[in-house]
C-alpha cells in the first residue's frame, strides 16, 4: 500500500465521519464545527488528487468565509430545543427507500470500480496513463485553472457573473424588513 | 475517440499543450445572436437595478414599463432567431436552434406579462420596488440561457441563475406566514434539488469524462456498457433534480405552498416560464443521455401517467382557487410530458414498451414523429403560458388588500357572483378556465389535441388516452369557478381596484385564446419549421 491510498483512507474515513457529527450533532455549533472539519479533509483529499489550488480554495473560502457566516448566523438565531426533528411519516419512509436505493446503487457500483479501472480508462480522458513528470508538475496550478475558465470555459463563466449578481440583487431584497 | 480527444473538458487533457500555445477561443457574430435576448434582459435588469440607486422620481411605474419593453424587444430579437438553423455555438457549451428560441420567446412573454400584472398590484399596495422588475428579468436572462445550455454545468448555472432570482421573487413581498414560508421552502428544496442534480452530473462525469451533452451522447452506451450502475445512479439523479423544477409527481409537493405564498404576478412567472425553461433542460438532457435506452422511456411514461393523474386528483379537492390552478399546473406538466415521451419514443420504433405504450402505427418515420411531438410540446407550452397569466391575471386583480396573507383569500367564494360585479373579467375567467381544461374553440383544446395526437402517433396509446381521461376529470374544478361566478350570488361586494395595465393583460389573453384557438395556422406553420439540435 502506497503513502497515497493510506492518506486517501485516513482523509476520506474523517470526512465522512465528519460529515455523519455535522447531522448528529445536538448543538448547532458542534455541526458547524464539523463542518469545518469536514471541509478540511476534504481539503486533503483534493490535494492527493494534485488539486493544490482548490484544496487552498476550499479551505480559504469554505472553511473560512463560509464558516464565519455559518456561526453568525446560528449566534443570531433564536435557538430553542425543538424536540425530536425526525419522526417517520409515509412521505420520510419514501425518501429513505429512494436514499436507500441510490445508495445501494452507487455502493455496487463502487464495488465494480476496481474491474473497471484495471480494463478501460474513463472514455473521455484518454490520457490518463499519460501525465508525465512535468505535466503532472503544472496540473491543477492557477495558471491552468485561469486558462481554462478564460479560454474553453468562458461562456459559463460569465454566465456566473450573472449568478452572483441576481443572488446579491435577491439577498438585498430579502434582508429589506418590509416591502 | 481521438477526433474529439482535443475537444473533451478534462483536465487531463489540458497540460499536454505548453502555456504558451493556449488556443484563444475564437468565436463568430453568429454564435451570439441567440444570446442577444438574455443580454438584452441582463442589461435592462442592472439598468432597473440602478434605477433604485440613482432615481430621484416619486413615480415608479416606469421601471415596469422599462420591463415590459425590454421583454418585447428581446421576445422580438428571440422570434428573429427561430429561422437560425441548429448548431453548436460557443465551444460546444450552448447550442443554437430554433427550439431554444421559442423558449426565449415564450420566457420573454411571461416576464413582460407578468411584469404588467406587477405594475397594478404592488401599486395598489404600495410595493413597486426596481429590484422586483430586475429580479423579474435577470430570472427570464436564465431561462433564455437555459434553453441554449447544451452541456451540464453551464446548464446548472442557468438553471441557477434562474432559480435563484425566482427564489427571491417569491418572498419578495412578505405579508403574513405564508409568503415568508413559500419563499424559504422554494429556496431548500430547490437548493435541494439542484444538489441531487450536481451530484448525478458528477456521476456522470465519472463514469464518461465528459460534461457536454453531445459528447455524453456518444460515449454514454460504451460508459453503460462499462458501469451500468455508475451510469444509471448518475441519471435518476440528474431526472429527479429536473423533475424537482417541472413539478412532477413525486417532486411536486412544494408546488402548492409556493404557488399559494407567492405574490400572484410571480405565481404568473412560475408557472408560464419557469416550467417552460425547466422542460427544455429535460428534453436536451433526456434526448441526450437516454436516447438508446427504452428503459428510460418506461420511465417517462410512468412519470406522466402519475403526475396527471395524482395533479387532477389533488386539484378537484381544492376550495382554494391558487392553490388549484397549482394542482392544475402538476397535471399540465404531465400533459407535455406525454409529449416529451413522443418526442423521445421516435427513436423505440416497432419496440413494443410497456403497459402505458403500445407499438407505434405504421408509416410515420422518426423524423416526422420528432418534429410533431416538439410542435405540440411548443404550441402546449406558449398555449399555457398565455391562459395561466391570465388566469392568475384575474386572481391578482379580484385580491382584496384586506385579505392581504390571509389563508381564505382565494376562497371559491371569493368569486362568487363575479359575473354581476365584474362581467368583463368573469368572462375573460371563463375562457382562461375553458382554455386549461380544452374546451374546444379554445387555445387549450387544440395545444392538448396536438399533443395526444403526437402521443397516439409515436404509439403511446395507452398513455394518450389516460391523459384524455385526465383532463376530462379536470374539467370538474375548472367548470366549477365558472358556476361560482356565473350561478352563485355575491357574497362579496366590494372587488378588487382596476388597473389599466391588469385589464390590459386579460383583455390580450382573452382574445389570445380565442384568436388562437380558432386560427392557429401562422404559429402551426412558424412552430412547425422549428428546428431541434440533435447531436446524431
Amino acid at each position: 500500500m502506497s503513502v497515497e491510498i493510506i492518506l486517501f483512507f485516513v482523509f476520506s474515513v474523517c470526512t465522512l465521519a465528519g460529515a455523519s457529527l455535522v447531522i448528529f450533532s445536538k448543538s448547532p455549533i458542534a455541526s458547524a464545527m464539523s463542518l469545518v472539519a469536514t471541509f478540511f479533509f476534504l481539503a486533503g483529499i483534493y490535494v492527493l488528487l494534485f488539486a493544490h489550488a482548490i484544496a487552498a480554495l476550499q479551505i480559504i473560502v469554505y472553511a473560512g468565509a463560509v464558516m464565519v457566516l455559518f456561526v453568525l448566523v446560528i449566534m443570531l438565531l433564536p435557538l430553542k430545543d425543538l424536540g425530536p426533528a425526525f419522526r417517520f411519516t409515509p412521505a420520510r419512509w419514501i425518501g429513505a427507500f429512494s436514499a436507500a436505493t441510490i445508495l445501494s446503487g452507487l455502493l455496487y457500483a463502487a464495488m465494480q470500480w476496481d474491474e473497471y479501472l484495471k480494463n478501460k480508462l474513463p472514455l473521455g480522458t484518454e490520457a490518463t496513463n499519460a501525465m508525465s513528470p512535468e505535466t503532472l508538475s503544472r496540473f491543477g496550478t492557477l495558471e491552468e485553472i485561469g486558462l481554462a475558465i478564460y479560454t474553453r470555459w468562458l461562456f459559463p463563466f460569465e454566465a456566473l457573473s450573472l449568478l452572483l449578481l441576481a443572488a446579491i440583487l435577491g439577498a438585498v431584497v430579502i434582508a429589506k424588513a418590509r416591502i | 475517440m481521438s477526433a474529439f480527444s482535443n475537444l473533451v473538458l478534462s483536465p487531463m487533457l489540458l497540460p499536454a499543450m505548453p502555456a504558451s500555445t493556449v488556443v484563444l477561443p475564437s468565436f463568430s457574430f453568429h454564435e451570439f445572436q441567440p444570446l442577444l435576448p438574455a443580454a438584452l434582459l441582463a442589461i435592462t435588469a442592472m439598468l432597473l437595478m440602478l434605477t433604485e440607486a440613482f432615481s430621484v422620481s416619486k413615480s415608479r411605474s416606469y421601471q415596469a414599463i422599462l420591463a415590459v419593453v425590454a421583454s418585447a424587444v428581446a421576445g422580438f430579437l428571440a422570434f428573429q432567431n427561430t429561422q437560425l438553423p441548429a448548431g453548436l455555438i460557443l465551444n460546444g457549451r450552448g447550442v443554437m436552434d430554433g427550439f431554444s428560441s421559442w423558449i426565449t420567446l415564450i420566457a420573454c412573454l411571461a416576464a413582460g406579462m407578468s411584469s404588467l400584472l406587477a405594475l397594478g398590484f404592488f401599486r395598489q399596495r404600495n410595493a413597486e420596488r426596481g429590484e422586483f422588475y430586475g429580479l423579474l428579468l435577470f430570472s427570464a436572462a436564465g431561462m433564455s440561457l437555459l434553453s441554449v445550455s447544451n452541456e451540464f454545468v453551464t446548464l446548472f448555472v442557468n438553471l441557477e441563475l434562474m432559480s435563484l432570482a425566482t427564489y427571491a421573487l417569491a418572498a419578495f413581498w412578505r405579508r403574513g406566514n405564508r409568503s415568508v414560508e413559500a419563499g424559504f421552502k422554494y429556496f431548500i428544496l430547490g437548493a435541494f434539488a439542484s444538489a441531487i442534480l450536481i451530484y448525478g452530473v458528477a456521476l456522470l462525469y465519472g463514469a464518461t469524462g465528459t460534461t457536454q451533452l453531445d459528447m455524453l451522447y456518444h460515449v454514454l452506451p460504451k460508459a453503460l456498457e462499462d458501469s451500468p450502475w455508475l451510469v444509471w445512479s448518475g441519471i435518476i439523479l440528474v431526472l429527479t433534480g429536473l423533475s424537482f423544477k417541472i413539478a412532477a409527481v413525486p417532486l411536486h409537493m412544494w408546488t402548492p405552498d409556493v404557488y399559494e405564498g407567492a405574490p400572484t404576478p410571480v405565481t404568473a412567472l412560475m408557472s408560464a416560464g419557469i416550467k417552460a425553461a425547466a422542460f427544455v433542460a429535460l428534453l436536451r438532457v433526456i434526448l441526450h443521455i437516454g436516447d438508446s435506452s427504452a428503459m428510460l422511456l418506461h420511465i417517462l411514461c410512468f412519470l406522466a401517467a402519475l403526475t396527471m393523474v395524482v395533479g387532477n386528483l389533488l386539484a378537484i379537492a381544492q376550495r382554494n382557487v391558487k392553490r388549484m390552478l397549482a394542482y392544475s399546473s402538476i397535471a399540465h406538466a404531465g400533459y407535455i410530458l406525454i409529449g416529451v415521451a413522443a418526442l423521445f419514443a421516435g427513436g423505440h420504433l416497432g419496440n413494443k414498451v410497456g403497459v402505458l405504450s403500445a407499438t407505434q402505427m405504421a408509416n410515420s418515420t422518426a423524423e416526422m414523429l420528432r418534429s410533431s411531438a416538439l410542435q405540440g410540446i411548443l404550441f402546449y407550452l406558449l398555449s399555457y403560458a398565455i391562459t395561466v397569466v391570465g388566469a392568475f391575471g384575474v386572481l391578482a386583480a379580484i385580491e382584496r388588500r384586506e385579505d392581504d396573507g390571509a389563508p381564505n383569500a382565494w376562497d371559491l367564494s371569493k368569486l362568487s357572483g363575479l359575473a354581476t360585479r365584474r362581467p368583463g373579467w368573469a368572462l375573460a375567467m371563463a375562457l382562461f378556465m375553458f382554455s386549461l381544461g380544452g374546451i374546444p374553440s379554445t387555445i387549450g383544446f387544440l395545444a392538448k389535441l396536438y399533443l395526444f395526437k403526437a402521443g397516439m402517433s409515436a404509439g403511446l396509446i395507452g398513455l394518450s388516452i389516460l391523459g384524455v381521461l385526465a383532463s376530462a376529470a379536470g374539467m370538474y374544478y375548472y367548470l366549477r369557478v365558472i358556476v361560482y361566478m356565473y350561478m352563485r350570488p355575491p357574497t362579496v361586494t366590494e372587488t378588487g381596484i382596476r388597473h389599466w395595465s391588469t385589464e390590459f393583460i386579460l383583455a390580450v389573453s382573452a382574445v389570445a385564446v380565442i384568436v388562437l384557438g380558432i386560427l392557429p395556422g401562422p404559429l402551426l406553420d412558424w412552430l412547425s419549421q422549428a428546428s431541434l439540435f440533435s447531436p446524431n
